[in-house]
This record gives C-alpha cells, structure tokens and sequence, in this order.
C-alpha cells in the first residue's frame, strides 16, 4: 500500500473497551512520543479474509476510535489494529486480542425504582439496553442477549443497619411487613451464571415507609 | 546423600473427599538424616483413553514435603481418574504408587450446610455457611403445624443474610437445608431443622 | 447440560491460546458457515458431532510448555467426555438425525480443519471454544 518505512515505536496497549455492547477501542501513544502523532483504524471480523478500514478514525490524533457498529453483531468475533504515523514515518500495525462482544463487555447495574406503602416497598428493576447506533434504532434489552440473566437485590433497613438479600429471575419484588415511617436503601446487581458475567450494585436508592395511618 | 539411594514407593495411598474437595494421602518415606520430597500426578479417562495413558502433573505437589496433596483443582470433571505419587531424594526417583481403584468426584462424601435461621419482624431469613462455586443450597421451610405445605428455595452464591419469605404475626416457622451439587447431581442430608417466631400476636 | 465449568477452564487459558493462533482471516467454527444457523431439530446431532471432533481429533495436538495451561485443557477434555456420555444418551433417547444441511455444515467444519497443518487446526478449534458454548448457551 505504498507505505512508508515504519520505524515509529508502536502503540501501546491496543484493546477493546465495552460496556453494555458498546465497543470502543483504546490504545496508549507510542512511547516517547509527544504531539503530532496520528492514527489509522482497521477491524476484521474473525474467520473473514480482509480488514476493513474505518474511515472515521483515519488521520486521528487521539487514542480511541468507536466501533459499536463495525462490532455490533455478536455472534462473531473481532480483531481491531491500530497504526501511528509522525514526521512522515509510521509503526507496524498492533492488533487487540480477539474480542467477543457477548463475554467480552461489561454490564451497567439494573436501573432501580422504588416505591413505598406504609409497610411495603416495590421495586422494579430494568436491565440496561445492549449499545444501538441511533435512538430510532429498536431497543434491544441486555435480558434478551443473556436468557440466564438474574438480578441480587439488597435492602438495608437503615434504622437497624441489617440488610438482607434477594435473588430473583423477574425484574419485580415486592417486600411486604415492613416497619412503617422507617428508612430503607435498595441497591441491585446483574448476575449472568453462563457466561459468568455480573455488574456492579447499582447505587442505593433510599425510601422511607409511610408512617402508620 | 540421595544419588544412589534405593527409595521404596509411598505406601497407604489413599484418596479423601469431602464437599467437593479431594485430597490424596500416603504414609511418609522415612530415610535417615533425610528430607524425601513427593511428587503426585493425576490421569483422567481422556489421557487414559485418549492420550496414550498421559500422566500430568498435579496443580500444587511437585517436590512436596507433605503427605497430603490437594487434588480438587486437577479433579475437575465427572470422569474416573487415577492418581500416583512417588517419593524423590536428590536424584533418586522410588517407583510410582498408584491409587488402586478410580475415583470419580462423584464419589464425595457431601455434609449437610451449617444454617443459621433469623426471624427479623415478619421476615424469615437464613444464614448459609460459603461451600465454594459447585454448591447450590436448597432450602425448604413450612409453618409449624402445616408440614404438609412446605415451601423451597434453590439459592446459589450466599454470602450474607437470605429473604425466604414474611411470617404470618405470631406464627412459628421451620427451616431446614440440603447442599446440592450440579456437577454430580447429588445432595447432601439436610442439616437440623431450626424453628423461630414471628413478631406479633398469633391471635389477631 | 452445564457448561460452568468447561467455560471457566477456557476463559482461564483463552487468551493464551487464542495468542497461539496468528491466522485471523480463518475460522473452523463460524466460518463460512455459523453455528447459529444450525436448525433447532438438528442441533442435539451437531453438537454431538462436535464433541466428538474436540475429543478425537482436537485435545490430543494442544499440549503446550505450560503446565497450568495443559491442566486446563486436560479438565475440558475430560469434561467434553462426561457431556458426550450425556449427549450420547440424549441422541439415542430423542433418536436425534442430523439433516442434510446440519451434515454439510460439519463436513465444512471438517475441511476447515484439515485445511491447516494439524498441530494450527487443533489450536485454533481449542481457541474457538467460546464461539460453541456460546451457541450452546444461546441455543438452550
């Protein structure tokens, strides 16, 4: 392709970040290298004969380049490779390791809503939406990528500081004979048992029971 | 010392298996003035059938000085393996001594889960002591006096304090558990049934 | 089924292996025809097949210099033999056919392999174990 002898030292660190399906990839500068650098992209899908440049992240100066889209299909797995150029030299080529998005990404916590009776607290949660290139595109929810997923449920009673946990396949739970006009904190946590994947708790969301009419 | 030394095999090899874990045990070396080392190796049906009767090495004893050998890492399927120790003294090598028949991890002794039962207001909450990534825990509970209409939760990670389910007022309500594991599909007995009340008056 | 364990064995040692493999532009697996279009019907055949092809033919040409490594692959080889015992059992219970196209898609599988030197073909079926599981996983 006509380039030039390439004798840049190469990025570093060249690797997929993902969460919720959204892949970006990342790499470090080559060292000793200041301004000035810039960077090309290109992707294969595994088992297909050619990479493919990105043209969005051709000519670039900075060190991540989104390739949600070239990546979205997850039934296959990918290789992504990064080149640097400077003062008219450039360095090799320096390929991720094979990225498979379904085990690959990371899951965001549940979002959490509650709600509260005098002596009760539901709580509803919804699993975040595999990445989508665009707000029209359909919704896809995480549940639907991973059948097995299951969500932990934490409630800590703040007045006594006992918390206790729930596991549970639906995304609704219902705590009845609760104390009233006390204080609880709700947090939760995606578990997938194949392939192990879990997301972090979510942050806490406080409610406090009514008072006893 | 060791170069020419004619050592005899490790005898009293046995194989100990308790929820999961698997330890294999021999009667020590004695040579005098001497520190004999041990090297154990494993072979499962696949090297067995598969891979020319293959030996490897086992995860955590090459060149130990214990008579005990942690296994479970390299027992790590449902399949029949065989395993061998055999002692070393500087250079000197004694025979392999090998397991007589074949274990399957099947065959693990499997104890009931220590439980601990809570009653919090209105709620019934359970304790389960940790016994690793193979175990699940079902757990079955019933008010007292209505046996026949038991109820039962599979929980799989336990690491704190577990919702069952909320309490009648007053009422009194059992629990008892049995560990189950997936991978051989067997259960252990249940542990002791343990019983609390509810808050709350009984009659209201 | 479970898959637990022979999924935890391959992810400790799937970046090693998967290093092992410098030819991006092939696949065994999923290229040029993917698991996933496997019909329902002939999937208990397939995989059987599968199975059988990782313990035949794969496993035994992936020993590495790596102990731990080979600790691994000697805990999923095993434990593709129990899941065959069982797979076996199902084929025989639910007398499980593979279709025509089910048959040309793991001929394909086959082509696939021996078009590469043995010792490249077993490594790479060896890192393409996640592209089965997945479909196991997503098939159940």
């Amino acid at each position: 392709s006509g380039e030039l002898y390439c004798s840049l030292p190469n990025p570093r660190n060249v690797h997929f970040e993902s969460i919720n399906m959204k892949n970006v990839l990342h790499w470090s500068a080559p060292e000793g290298t200041g301004d000035g650098v810039f960077y090309k992209v290109k992707y294969a899908v595994y088992g297909v004969g050619k990479w493919i440049r990105k043209p969005e992240c051709r000519n670039i100066n900075r060190t991540w380049c989104d390739l949600s889209s070239e990546t979205s299909d997850y039934e296959e797995q990918y290789y992504a490779s990064v080149k640097a150029f400077l003062n008219g030299t450039c360095s090799d080529w320096m390929e991720t390791t094979r990225f498979n998005p379904l085990t690959d990404t990371k899951i965001d916590p549940p979002m959490v809503s509650v709600s509260s009776t005098d002596r009760s607290i539901s709580i509803i949660l919804t699993a975040p939406e595999k990445w989508k290139s665009s707000p029209e595109e359909e919704s896809i929810s995480l549940l639907q990528v991973y059948p097995g997923l299951q969500y932990n449920v934490s409630v800590l009673n703040k007045k006594t500081k006992k918390r206790w946990f729930f596991s549970i396949s639906n995304n609704t739970l219902i705590v009845p004979w609760l104390e009233p006009g006390t204080a609880y904190c709700v947090s939760a946590q995606i578990h997938v048992t194949t392939p192990i994947l879990d997301s972090g708790f979510s942050k806490e969301h406080c409610i406090t029971t009514l008072k006893d009419k | 010392l060791g170069g020419d030394v004619l050592l005899p095999a490790p005898q009293s090899i046995s194989i100990l298996s308790t929820n999961m874990k698997h330890f294999l045990t021999w009667s020590p070396v004695i040579i005098q003035g001497a520190t004999v080392r041990y090297s154990v190796e494993f072979q499962g049906e696949y090297e067995r059938e598969y891979a020319g009767g293959s030996w490897i090495p086992t995860s955590e004893c090459s060149r130990t000085t214990a008579t005990l050998c942690n296994v479970t890492q390299d027992i790590s399927a449902s399949v029949a393996y065989r395993l061998r120790v055999r002692a070393e003294l500087g250079a000197s090598r004694s025979p392999w001594a090998t397991t007589e028949g074949l274990f399957t991890r099947a065959m693990t002794s499997l104890t009931p889960p220590l439980l601990r039962v809570l009653a919090d207001g209105h709620h019934l909450l359970v304790e389960l002591a940790d016994m690793g990534p193979s175990f699940q825990f079902r757990v079955l509970y019933w008010r007292k006096g209505q046996e026949s209409r038991v109820q039962q939760k599979v929980l799989r990670e336990v690491s704190s304090v577990v919702h069952l389910d909320t309490m009648e007022a007053g009422a009194e309500y059992c629990v008892k558990a049995q560990t189950h594991v997936q991978a051989i599909n067997r259960s252990s007995s249940f542990s002791p049934t343990q019983c609390v009340r509810a808050r709350g008056d009984a009659s209201l | 089924l479970s898959m637990t364990e022979i999924r935890a064995g391959f992810t400790a040692i799937k970046a090693n292996i998967q290093s092992r493999d410098p030819i991006r532009t092939l696949s065994i697996l999923s290229h040029p025809h993917s698991l996933h279009k496997v019909k329902s019907a002939d999937r208990c055949c397939i995989t059987h097949q599968l199975f059988t092809f990782y313990v035949d033919k794969v496993f035994k040409h992936c020993r590495t210099e790596d102990s731990f490594v080979n600790r691994k692959i000697s805990s999923i080889a095993n434990s593709f033999l129990s899941a065959r015992r069982k797979l076996g059992q199902c084929r025989e219970q639910n007398n499980c056919m593979c279709g025509e196209e089910s048959t040309e898609k793991f001929k394909q599988i086959l082509a696939n392999y021996e078009g590469l030197n043995v010792t490249s073909a077993a490594m790479k079926s060896l890192g393409e174990l996640d592209i089965l599981l997945d479909w196991m996983e997503k098939a159940r």
